[in-house]
């Protein structure tokens, strides 16, 4: 009790000291508690109108201004899951011919979707026959080497030729300007 | 001295904002509001000029607000929110006609030319203000499969200077340069490749040709050498690659008469751009 007493009148007459005796000191106290005041207010203030501005409504674009390489061409789905019978013999080829071959010669097929990935979703969306039927056109067309202005392209420069355009459907070939670019994500 | 002028400055900076952000900074009366709208509307941001708006509405009823909230929402695409708005305003505010001209605007681009049709049926009313709308209601043919009406009624609406114009979009629509599939199917049915070149497929018509008379000469070449096998494989592929042209025939025609199908409307399409879908511009940024 005696030490804390004596912690106290020690204090005080340092603060007694530095409010009456030391200027500089007293201006730098004065100083700092002006300071705080100003920049405190600001604070509130904007959490005030923070509600009502478009501070809160729009937020931060979360935009990463990293380099990023393109997106690869197409994704692999080797899954077999929602096959029929068919669809999982067939399926099970274009894995291993994905496996075996494509992923171990590299990106070759300059179409997206690729010649296999177009086989698989022209009999998915068709049937065996007319899907083949697809992809005897479309690997006739891969062997076009002047095809450079007849098709749109993707993000990673391969040519979009997607399978809706092939069905003899009329009512759902899309049409997309040769010179434009296609978002595949 | 000048720590004591420095303490004073501060003391005053710390009282003077306090004062300004009572009288001047209420961003959220309703004036301020609408100046704000007003100038994101005049910027061109129509989104939050649109949010803006409503707040504003929220307060105050405004036929003029709820007006510039339609075209905020119509030059933003989103025509569903425009056609909302502008079928709000009652028929005894000044904006009616106007209103109407955009609520039928918006209906228009939205692509629904059936509902356009039947609204724009049940609502006529002769008023030479909205009568443009009658070259809407006409336009909304070229986008849909139905007959076209008979020429002159479909010209009558059209001043001189704009005839010649519809007169030519009215020909290629009875008259699409069309490319037949059954043509297209035939011609490579007989030589390959010759179908796609009719529908302007040059390089792969070429190539189906080539591909189906290659595999030919080597089925030919190795039946005759008694390779049997190998002959076999390549009659195989002769099969493959004409059968896959013969299809692909019908496709590309298909492609070849959306393409004309889009190439078309989309000449319209700028052609209305470029006339404002026959409504007026309205300047309320003076």
């Amino acid at each position: 009790m005696k030490a804390l007493l004596k912690f106290k009148k020690w204090l005080l007459q340092d603060l007694y000291w530095i409010l009456n005796e030391n200027f500089v000191m007293k201006f730098i106290l004065i100083f700092i508690l002006l300071f705080s005041i100003n920049i405190f207010p600001q604070v509130d203030k904007f959490r005030q109108y923070q509600d009502t501005t478009d501070w809160q409504k729009w937020g931060k674009a979360n935009y990463s201004y990293q380099h990023q390489e393109p997106a690869t061409s197409e994704q692999r789905y080797y899954s077999l899951k929602g096959e029929n019978f068919g669809g999982t013999i067939l399926k099970s080829f274009a894995d291993a011919y994905w496996f075996f071959i494509s992923d171990v010669d590299g990106d070759n097929c300059s179409f997206n979707p690729t010649c296999s990935s177009f086989f698989i979703q022209a009999v998915q969306r068709t049937n065996i026959l007319q899907g083949t039927l697809m992809f005897a056109d479309r690997f006739t067309r891969d062997l076009n080497l002047f095809k450079l202005n007849h098709y749109p392209r993707v993000e990673d420069g391969h040519f979009y030729d997607p399978v809706s355009l092939y069905t003899l459907n009329r009512s759902v070939i899309k049409i997309t300007p040769p010179e434009s670019f296609v978002n595949t994500e | 001295m000048i720590p004591t002028i420095c303490l004073v400055f501060l003391f005053f900076s710390q009282a003077f904002p306090q004062k300004d952000s009572s009288d001047y900074f209420d961003i959220n009366s309703t004036s301020n509001i609408k100046k704000f709208a007003d100038y994101l509307f005049c910027a061109d941001d129509y989104l939050r000029a649109a949010l803006e708006y409503e707040k504003y509405l929220s307060s105050y009823y405004n036929d003029t607000v709820e007006f510039k909230i339609g075209l905020s929402y119509s030059r933003i695409g989103n025509y569903s929110k425009a056609i909302e708005w502008f079928n709000k305003i009652k028929n005894n505010s000044g904006f009616s006609n106007d209103a109407r001209n955009e609520y039928f605007k918006s209906l228009f681009q939205s692509g629904d030319y059936y509902n356009f049709r039947k609204y724009y049926s049940e609502n006529i009313v002769n008023n030479d203000k909205i009568r443009n709308l009658d070259k809407l209601f006409y336009f909304s043919y070229f986008f849909t499969d139905d007959e076209l009406p008979p020429r002159n009624d479909f010209l009558n609406p059209f001043n001189l200077k704009e005839e010649n114009k519809i007169n030519e979009f009215y020909q290629r629509k009875t008259n699409p340069p069309y490319k037949s599939v059954a043509a297209a199917v035939i011609m490579s049915s007989l030589i390959p490749g010759s179908g796609k070149i009719y529908t302007g497929q040059i390089g792969d018509g070429i190539i189906a040709a080539i591909a189906t008379g290659l595999c030919g000469y080597l089925a030919y070449d190795n039946f005759k050498a008694k390779h049997n096998f190998r002959g076999w494989v390549f009659s195989g592929l002769i099969a493959f690659f004409y059968a896959g042209n013969i299809y692909g025939s019908a496709a590309s025609a298909q492609i070849y008469n959306a393409g004309i199908q889009f190439n078309f409307q989309n000449d319209v399409k700028l052609y209305l751009n470029q006339q404002n879908y026959f409504t007026p511009e309205y300047d309320f940024c003076k």
